[in-house]
């Protein structure tokens, strides 16, 4: 007998029933997910653009932010956020053809992350209100390291692209992407006596650049 | 007690530093996650969901581990059975010398040190880098883990940074916790860049994608899944969950639970090996699943404790548990969660301790996010320990004495009566500080003298006076 | 039984629990307990056949040794409206764990729940059934308060003896850091893990002198007796009393391992 025969018959025995019902099962499961404001907390700004960059900025969460109205001015805002940290004008930029089209003129752009990069910058699919979480799915515009190697991340997310839960998520996401990545803030440990440090193995600064939200 | 047990516990207690460490983790640990729920108005309600869905992940066990497998088989991933722990590291080692691996990177998973695959790596000849932060500590201090979530509790700043001073080849100089995580990114970067397999766990195992979710705060998965040429995942059976969303649910209350925090800082779910066009990833994605005694529990009344979901909030609250920390337990995993696991995992004979080791308090059941009645399964284990003959005979003789005469009223007016009469004997005021057979009690309390006689006795001249 | 054998609304016939620790240790909890239950217009009885719950023996293990002493329990108190125990631990166990302990036995499963559903701990009865108040009652002194884990968590009892305790005159409740973790006591498990037990009374000890009170007030006995009896060894002065003896008038008296 194999493993799985083994594993699955001792389950079955276990259970002591025939087969489930698909069809049952998956109803059963279906209603386990109804009535979702009942098990997830509201938001606390009505708009879910607002709750998502009060919240990116939110202790939970610690990341800075910087809003603009158009793409085209994500360039200048890298600049901005080099230059308040003192940082060459040197990046890893996610191979993404909207990012790419952008004017990069003074910058020494990379392809791929290397092992001790300093900054990379890339673009986010969606925003999650509810946690300040940026979503990426992997893929040929995405590398998944670029979101792992870097001291300083940069995500452009358009503001439209700013969904209020994560079941919304899972609503608007298709087929699984070979990697998802949710990524809510800045690599933190508090695997030394619960204190929490940044910067454990992944980037230690987060920056979110809302796009299309320019600041009132 | 058992004398390992026994061994453990003394050796707990008598360590000033241990208690030091406890208490740094676990009480910002009870208040975070106390400040995470007053957040979250909902908690309740999504405890209850929580808990219907786990509940019928395992009624409907064998319906989901066949979608799951059906469909990670579809996204190119490499499903294998396990079912008990050598079966499990027997396959996880087959993997790495196809792949011809020298080095393996490994992300923490308790189910991996419950097959005993860091031990069984290291027989092997293969060199193990543990990329958990806390798991790095625990293997240069040559330990294992005394908590699930954080594994290296024990361990004060002092102690490890000296372990990092001593193994780092470019260790920390400024003797800040900040300086230390720093010292470590430093000395692992090159080893996850390097690795040819990289292991993982799994936190929840998504049945209609065949996807399978990691999470963690430090990035550490990422950096060991993605660059090597192979990425293993060891999952116990019980991890499934119908979709994503349903894992989003559990995924609130595991870390709010867990830390006090709303959501993981890094959320991943794989699905497959790397696709065409893909930038990195993978190339070969493999998914052992492990029965190892979970099937058993099913059908030995531990069902509930299947909903297990590994947050660590059962021993962050155990008076017991911060007192002698994780390692006294003896087995894998500590705490509340633990003596209900270890005596399924390695036998009530060989962990009958950790059951009764427990003052049933009951706080371990209110901050499960799962509900699992702790209590009600350690209780469960005494009663088998008692079937099988295990508890002590002490213990026996003591309670089948109190027992014969609590069931003849008369005998036990009368026995109460000589024993408050003899226990007076011994007293000095009304304190009494040492007596035969109250060692157990005196040895660090005084116990209060009891009175001249019973209220039973003092009941019939109260009657007879009114 | 007589042709009425129950009490009435105004004034029910209960059947006091005494507990084995206070008819051994300290029986002035027992009067305290009848007198209370008087004052809130109870006819009160104490059945001679009384002995122990049981608990020692079903938490061991023993659930046929607890199911045996869960019977003789439940012959000796159903024919009260209520039965009414001085103590958060054996008031749970005969009303959560007598169903379960006799659950495969048809012929007293029923019998175990009705006596269940009619089984109230003594405080949270005086509040919650008989919406009682002391009157008259003054104690000057400061005072914190612990919640023994079965009661609080068994049986939901937080608020009602605060509620109590407020309405006696001159006692100034102060909180208690930690007042719902469990003291280690844990019935057996203090004489079976006493160096744990004591690792967690000790720290127990240290967080009740901190609120600089001059008494330790709870619901349990036994509780009460581990924490009095680590504080005493420790040279404290803290002195406790279980609620009850300071609702009926008795705080005046002595204390938990004070001389009578």
């Amino acid at each position: 007998m194999s493993a799985r025969e083994a594993v699955l018959g001792a389950v079955r025995a276990a259970l002591g029933r025939p087969s489930p019902d698909p069809a049952a099962v998956a109803a059963e499961a279906g209603a386990l997910l109804a009535d979702p404001d009942a098990i997830r907390p509201s938001l606390p700004l009505p708009d879910p653009v607002a709750a998502f960059a009060a919240r990116v900025v939110s202790p939970k969460v610690g990341a800075t932010l910087d809003r603009i109205g158009d793409l085209q001015e994500l360039p200048e805002a890298v600049r901005r956020y080099l230059a308040g940290h003192e940082l060459p004008r040197e990046l890893t930029l996610q191979p993404d053809p909207a990012l790419r089209r952008l004017d990069w003129t003074g910058f020494e752009l990379r392809e791929a992350a290397r092992p001790d990069e300093a900054v990379a910058l890339g673009r986010a699919r969606w925003g999650i209100a509810e946690t300040g979480s940026l979503v990426f799915h992997s893929g040929p515009e995405t590398a998944v390291l670029n979101h792992f190697l870097a001291l300083h991340h940069l995500v452009a997310l358009r503001a439209a692209d700013v969904l209020p839960h994560l079941e919304d998520y899972a609503a608007v996401a298709g087929p699984a992407p070979r990697n998802l990545n949710l990524i809510t803030g800045a690599s933190g440990t508090t695997d030394i006596e619960g204190s929490y440090v940044r910067g454990a193995h992944g980037p230690a600064f987060l920056h979110v650049v809302l796009v299309g939200a320019p600041l009132p | 007690m058992a004398a390992v047990f026994q061994y453990g516990v003394a050796r707990a207690l008598s360590d000033p530093n241990l208690k030091l460490a406890i208490d740094r983790t676990t009480v910002t640990a009870e208040r975070k996650r106390a400040a995470a729920l007053a957040d979250y108005p909902q908690f309740a309600a999504a405890r209850e969901r929580g808990t219907a869905i786990k509940d019928h992940v395992v009624a409907n066990l064998d319906h989901y581990l066949e979608e799951f497998e059906r469909n990670a088989t579809a996204s190119g991933a490499k499903v294998h059975w396990a079912a008990d722990a050598d079966e499990a590291c027997r396959i996880v080692l087959g993997i790495c010398r196809e792949a011809g691996a020298r080095r393996v990177t490994r992300v923490k998973s308790m189910l991996g040190e419950e097959i005993g695959l860091p031990h069984a790596l290291e027989e092997a000849g293969i060199e193990r880098v543990e990329t958990d932060l806390a798991e790095h500590i625990v293997q240069l201090a040559g330990e294992t883990p005394s908590h699930i979530v954080w594994p290296a509790l024990h361990k004060t700043r002092e102690q490890v940074s000296a372990l990092f001073k001593a193994a780092h080849r470019v260790p920390h100089e400024a003797d800040t916790v900040e300086a230390m995580v720093e010292s470590a990114r430093r000395e692992l970067r090159d080893r996850f860049l390097s690795a040819e397999v990289g292991i993982s766990g799994a936190n929840f195992l998504i049945a209609d994608s065949g996807a399978v979710c990691v999470v963690t705060n430090e990035g550490n998965a990422e950096l060991t899944t993605t660059p090597p040429r192979v990425h293993v995942v060891t999952a116990g059976i019980e991890k499934l969950v119908p979709s994503i969303a349903h894992a989003f649910a559990m995924l609130r209350l595991l870390v709010r639970s867990a830390t006090g925090a709303d959501l993981t800082q890094y959320t991943t779910f794989h699905c497959g090996p790397k696709r065409p066009g893909d930038r990195d990833g993978p190339e070969e994605f493999h998914i052992v699943l492990v029965d190892n005694g979970r099937s058993r529990m099913l059908r030995d009344g531990l069902r509930e404790m299947l909903r297990c979901i590994r947050c660590g909030a059962c021993m962050n609250h155990c008076v017991v548990y911060r007192q002698i920390g994780g390692h006294a337990y003896g087995g894998t995993y500590p705490g509340p969660m633990g003596a209900v696991l270890t005596p399924a995992l390695e036998g009530v004979d060989k962990a009958r301790d950790l059951p009764h080791a427990c003052t049933l308090n009951g706080r371990c059941q209110e901050v499960c996010p799962v509900s699992i009645p702790l209590p009600t399964l350690l209780r469960g284990w005494r009663d088998r320990s008692w079937k099988e003959g295990l508890v002590p005979r002490g213990v026996r003789s003591g309670l089948g004495l109190w027992r014969f005469a609590a069931e003849r009223p008369w005998l036990y007016r009368l026995g109460t009566a000589a024993a408050v009469r003899a226990m007076r004997l011994f007293r000095r005021g009304g304190w009494i500080a040492r007596m035969p057979f109250a060692g157990a009690w005196t040895r660090y309390r005084d116990l209060p003298a009891p009175a001249g006689r019973t209220f039973m006795e003092q009941l019939r001249d109260w009657e007879r006076g009114r | 039984m007589t042709a009425n054998p129950r009490g009435t609304e105004q004034c029910p016939r209960v059947g006091l629990f005494v507990t084995c620790l206070a008819d051994a240790i300290r029986p002035r909890l027992g009067f305290a307990a009848l007198h209370l239950l008087e004052a809130a217009g109870c006819a009160v009885e104490v059945p001679r056949a009384q002995t122990c719950c049981g608990q020692p023996a079903y938490n061991s293990g023993d659930s046929r040794g607890g199911a045996a002493l869960a019977r003789r329990v439940i012959a000796a108190f159903e024919g009260y409206d209520y039965v009414v125990v001085p103590s958060g631990s054996c008031a749970g166990m005969i009303r959560m764990h007598y169903p379960e302990a006799l659950a495969g036995d048809p012929a007293w499963l029923p019998r175990a729940e009705a006596l269940a559903g009619r089984t109230h701990e003594l405080l949270s009865f005086l509040v919650d059934v008989r919406g009682w108040r002391p009157e008259g009652v003054s104690l000057a002194a400061s005072a914190t308060y612990h919640d023994s884990c079965a009661g609080l968590r068994e049986l939901g009892i937080l608020a009602q003896p605060r509620a109590l305790l407020r309405e006696v005159e001159g006692l100034e409740l102060r909180p208690l850091t930690g007042n719902d973790v469990c003291c280690g006591f844990g019935g057996t498990f203090c004489v079976k893990y006493p160096s744990i037990s004591n690792a967690i009374v000790k720290e127990k000890a240290v967080l009740i002198e901190a609120t600089g009170t001059e008494l330790l007030l709870g619901g349990d006995l036994g509780c009460l007796m581990n924490m009095a009896g680590a504080l005493h060894r420790r040279g404290s002065k803290v002195r406790a009393f279980h609620t009850a003896e300071v609702l009926a008038g008795m705080g005046g008296g002595p204390a938990i391992g004070e001389e009578g």
